[in-house]
């Protein structure tokens, strides 16, 4: 039996490996470092889909635990344990995945102390705190039970009542508080989503949901691991029946009928069928009521996410249920159960997170960190769910498999080795553990994302006011910088003539490149010679054709006979002292023409040059100094960087 | 401070922003980031990089709000400020004299302000291993030192103006009265409850994230639910107690007639 969900267990390994990497960095580095999570949408996967979804799919510890001690419906008994068991581990898993989430994780025991009842945040945080003790105090007999500590079992038995009802109550809270923590976001969460029912909608979707989730992972865990109780008896082998396969004796297929377990497990989800029509009715009418229909049919993805949430979701599994050889067969069943997850768990990632897509300016698509870290919680949770129900006493079970997958160390022979390796558990974990975190740690070191888009551009100069043509001249991009008052520049300099008075025109023809698209850097000299555009410029003018002309025109530059690099290469005013370059003309020939100077040094050769010229021409001392332009020195105290209240003209 | 109290808040520290006035010469920024101990390096970048200008480096910033019309943007220091009623360790304060205040010593990072503020104010610190959340506070520390906030201070065109609201609200009426130019309207006088920021402009604000018609204060969402807490905590608890009584009660009177073995413990669950 153990086999059949090795690759499941080999699954969970690697998620919640690459997870623990991930986790670290997050832990590490900070948020910014290795989510998505901006200013604009603060909430991500980890809130949306560990707490939010997760704790709405463990609905079923209080649901079950409500229909068997008070109702006392026994006949779910059975389901009991391994309802607290997915309670206890679903909020598990949303507590550890808010550890890495909040951004201070060594304070999450501040709500304990520093209250604020006003937050529902904060009635959240307790019941989900006081639940998860509930479930913890629930499911610590079932492990005991293993223990000699039976005593403590027994007590905890005794009081396990009002355990519940104590739970049962804080479900009821929290479930619908789940929902009123997005209430006060009315202007950002699309109108489909909002609706002051929120919290209503919440526990409902939570409870029929939640039982929907205990029933898939019954017919689950049966089929992985004794499927009598669900699928009937194991089809015994046909006397006298000729094999077909030799060594696999043919079986009577025919005399499989449901378990004994399948009306219990298709009552409840006839019961979840109930709650979830009626969650659907409310839908209905809320939409109708709010008027939000009218986006069902919008441009855009909410209208189909919201269908597909609740006719797949919800409405569909209803039909499969009430359908009467659906809910009798284990398939049909799962189907149906596997529909009510999935759609409550897209309900969350609406409300959470597709809903505030339109209202926020960017799009939020979790990082490859997040992911890790959000889908390797749940894989722990689901590994830790597995160890449990294959340990412990949470089914009814006669033969459970006791000591499989104990490691023997085996030095023999490389091949004995190999297969150990694969055979036993720990061994196998730890061959996951050598390949997964090395690759984790390489696919997911946030130093990558800076090289992968989430380093910034170098910006042109900024503009302050077009209108006022003042140009904001900061070329390092160090915060300090020159407001230049482009306009009046050009009226003294003679008007629409005098573009070339300072600018030397780089691309033919063009008017506006900004100085900083060469002269990017303060102090990197950043090359400016377009050597493609030249090849084919000059072989054009040179009357070269053919697929490699260029290649026939290189002595028209380089020289002949010398090495083709940047230095020894014509100057380039002897083809363009006709376009106009009045700055170069005279200029130090010395000057290496293919490598543009710092922005910094341009700026000063071009702005200084004039300014002192001026200052004597119209005997204005001040204006050749650096506090001419950069105001930051000439009043520091007052204001660090430079802005200069432009004159109007 | 409780949300159900209705304060007055006519002596309350405000700012009124004149949208005619500004220049978006970006001189009160210069002086956020001074007065806040900001890097003007960082708030530099984030002036380029981020849409509206506001980041945790920056807690102020010059909106494009029409064609050559600047607006001031930074926290609204709303009257009944939802984010003060989000933060679940009471780590946002409603000061008694206007501003909304920050604990960070309070702060655990849970980013719910974030999400709650209809202005999308709050800022986090996204860089930082250990992130704080960051806003305008006001200048508090000065204007308890009878300052004015440094905005204010160092605005060159009198577009921004520090008073109590009383006498803004009264001064914003009086412009958008005697002068045809402005909007027939006073931003943050109603909206969400009303703001200690209020604006006059002669074009329309909604970029600033002000809501068309004049919405509600948003605590006022949530407040009423979360004072039946208790009640229905208690109510379901009751009923579940009293449910499970008269469960047991038939249940015990249909077995009597066959057997008297009632003594299990409720919870027992054997197989």
């Amino acid at each position: 039996m153990a086999k059949s969900n090795r690759l499941l267990k080999d699954v969970l390994w690697i998620l919640a490996l690459w997870g623990l990497v991930a986790g670290g960095f997050r832990l590490w580095f900070g948020l910014g470092a290795t989510t998505n999570l901006t200013d604009a949408v603060p909430w991500g996967l980890w809130k949306i889909l560990n707490m939010i979804a997760g704790v709405a799919l463990s609905t079923s510890g209080f649901t079950v635990g409500f229909l068997v001690y008070v109702l006392r419906r026994k006949r779910f008994l059975p389901l009991m344990r391994m309802a607290i068991l997915v309670a206890f581990l679903g909020y598990g898993c949303s507590c550890l995945a808010l550890l890495f989430d909040i951004g201070l994780p060594h304070r999450f025991w501040h709500p304990f102390v520093m209250w604020n009842e006003h937050s529902f945040l904060f009635e959240v945080f307790w019941c989900v705190i006081l639940y998860f003790t509930v479930t913890t105090i629930e499911v610590v007999p079932t492990i005991l039970e293993r223990t000699r500590a039976e005593r403590i079992g027994k007590f905890l038995h005794g009081i396990a009542f009002g355990v519940v009802v104590f739970g049962i109550s804080l479900s009821s809270l929290h479930h619908s508080s789940l929902g009123s923590l997005f209430l006060v976001t009315p202007e950002r969460l699309h109108e489909l989503w909002y609706s002051e029912l929120l919290p209503v909608f919440f526990i409902l979707s939570a409870m029929g949901g939640g039982m929907m989730v205990l029933v898939l992972l019954r017919i689950l865990v049966a089929r992985w691991y004794d499927p009598e109780p669900i699928f009937g008896a194991t089809p015994a082998p046909v006397e006298g029946a000729e094999s077909t396969v030799p060594g696999f004796p043919t079986l009577n297929r025919n005399v499989r009928g449901a378990g004994r377990e399948m009306p219990m497990l298709a009552n409840l989800a006839t019961i979840s069928a109930f709650i979830l029509g009626g969650y659907f009715v409310l839908k209905v009418v809320d939409l109708v009521r709010t008027g939000a229909w009218q986006f069902l049919a919008g441009h855009g993805w909410p209208g189909p996410l919201y269908a597909v949430e609740l006719l797949g979701g919800v409405l569909l599994p209803v039909v499969l249920v009430a359908c009467r050889p659906v809910r009798r067969s284990p398939l049909g069943l799962g189907v149906a159960a596997f529909c009510a997850a999935a759609g409550l768990a897209l309900n969350r990632l609406n409300v959470g997170i597709f809903g505030y897509w339109p209202g926020a300016e960017t799009t939020y698509v979790p990082s490859l960190a997040e992911w890790s870290v959000g889908l390797g919680v749940i894989a722990a949770a689901g590994l830790a769910f597995l160890v449990v129900v294959e340990n412990f006493a949470i089914l009814e079970r006669k033969n459970q498999p006791v000591g499989a997958g104990v490691f023997r160390a085996a030095f023999d022979a490389f091949s004995h080795v190999y297969r150990n390796a694969l055979n036993s558990g720990l061994h196998r974990v730890s061959l996951i553990a050598v390949i997964m975190l090395p690759l984790a740690w390489v696919a997911m070191h946030p130093s990558y994302r800076d090289v992968t888009g989430g380093g910034r551009p170098v910006q042109p100069s900024q503009g302050v006011d077009v209108a006022r043509a003042v140009l904001r001249i900061d070329g390092d991009r160090t915060g300090l910088s020159v407001d230049f008052n482009h306009a009046d520049h050009q009226r003294r300099l003679g008007g629409d003539q005098a573009c070339v008075t300072c600018h030397h025109l780089a691309v033919p023809g063009d008017k506006t490149t900004p100085c900083s698209r060469c002269h990017r850097d303060m102090v990197d000299p950043t090359g400016i010679f377009d050597h493609r555009h030249h090849l084919t410029a000059v072989a054009a003018k040179a009357g070269g054709h053919g697929a490699l002309a260029g290649n026939g025109t290189c002595t028209e530059c380089h020289q002949e006979g010398a090495a083709r690099s940047a230095v020894l290469v014509k100057d380039c005013r002897s083809c363009h002292e006709k376009d106009g370059w009045p700055a170069l003309a005279g200029a130090d020939p010395t000057v290496d023409l293919a490598v543009a100077t710092s922005f910094q040094t341009a700026m000063h050769a071009v702005c200084v040059e004039c300014h002192k010229n001026e200052a004597v021409r119209v005997a204005k001392p001040g204006l050749g100094d650096c506090g001419a332009c950069h105001a930051d020195l000439r009043r520091r105290e007052d204001s660090l960087f430079a802005v200069v209240a432009p004159s109007r003209d | 401070m409780s949300h159900g109290e209705t304060r007055n808040h006519g002596q309350d520290h405000a700012i009124l922003v004149d949208v005619t006035r500004c220049t978006g010469c970006e001189t009160c920024v210069a002086a956020c980031v001074a007065a806040n101990g900001k890097d003007p390096r960082q708030a530099e970048r984030d002036r380029a990089t981020v849409a509206d200008g506001l980041s945790a480096d920056r807690l102020s910033s010059i909106v494009r709000v029409g064609d050559g019309r600047f607006a001031r943007k930074s926290c609204m220091h709303c009257l009944e400020p939802s984010c003060v009623s989000a933060c679940l360790v009471g780590g946002l304060t409603k000061t008694d004299d206007g501003p909304v205040v920050y604990d960070p010593a309070k702060c655990i990072g849970c980013r719910y302000c974030m999400l709650a503020c209809p202005f999308h104010v709050p800022r986090y610190e996204w860089d930082e291993a250990m992130p704080l959340m960051a806003k305008c506070e006001m200048c508090v520390d000065k204007l308890h030192d009878g300052q004015q906030p440094a905005c204010v201070a160092a605005c060159p065109h009198q577009a921004l103006v520090h008073g109590t609201r009383d006498e803004l609200l009264a001064e914003a009426q009086r412009r958008v009265e005697s002068d045809g130019k402005y909007l027939p309207h006073v931003w943050g006088a109603e909206e969400f409850g009303g703001t200690s920021v209020l604006y006059v402009s002669d074009v329309d604000l909604a970029t600033l994230d002000w809501p068309a018609d004049t919405a509600g204060p948003i605590p006022h969402l949530t407040d009423p639910l979360i004072e039946k807490t208790p009640f229905m905590g208690i109510t379901v608890a009751s009923s579940l107690l009293g449910l499970n009584w008269v469960i047991r009660r038939r249940m015990k009177l249909e077995r009597e007639p066959e057997t008297g073995d009632e003594s299990r413990t409720e919870g027992e669950n054997d197989g």
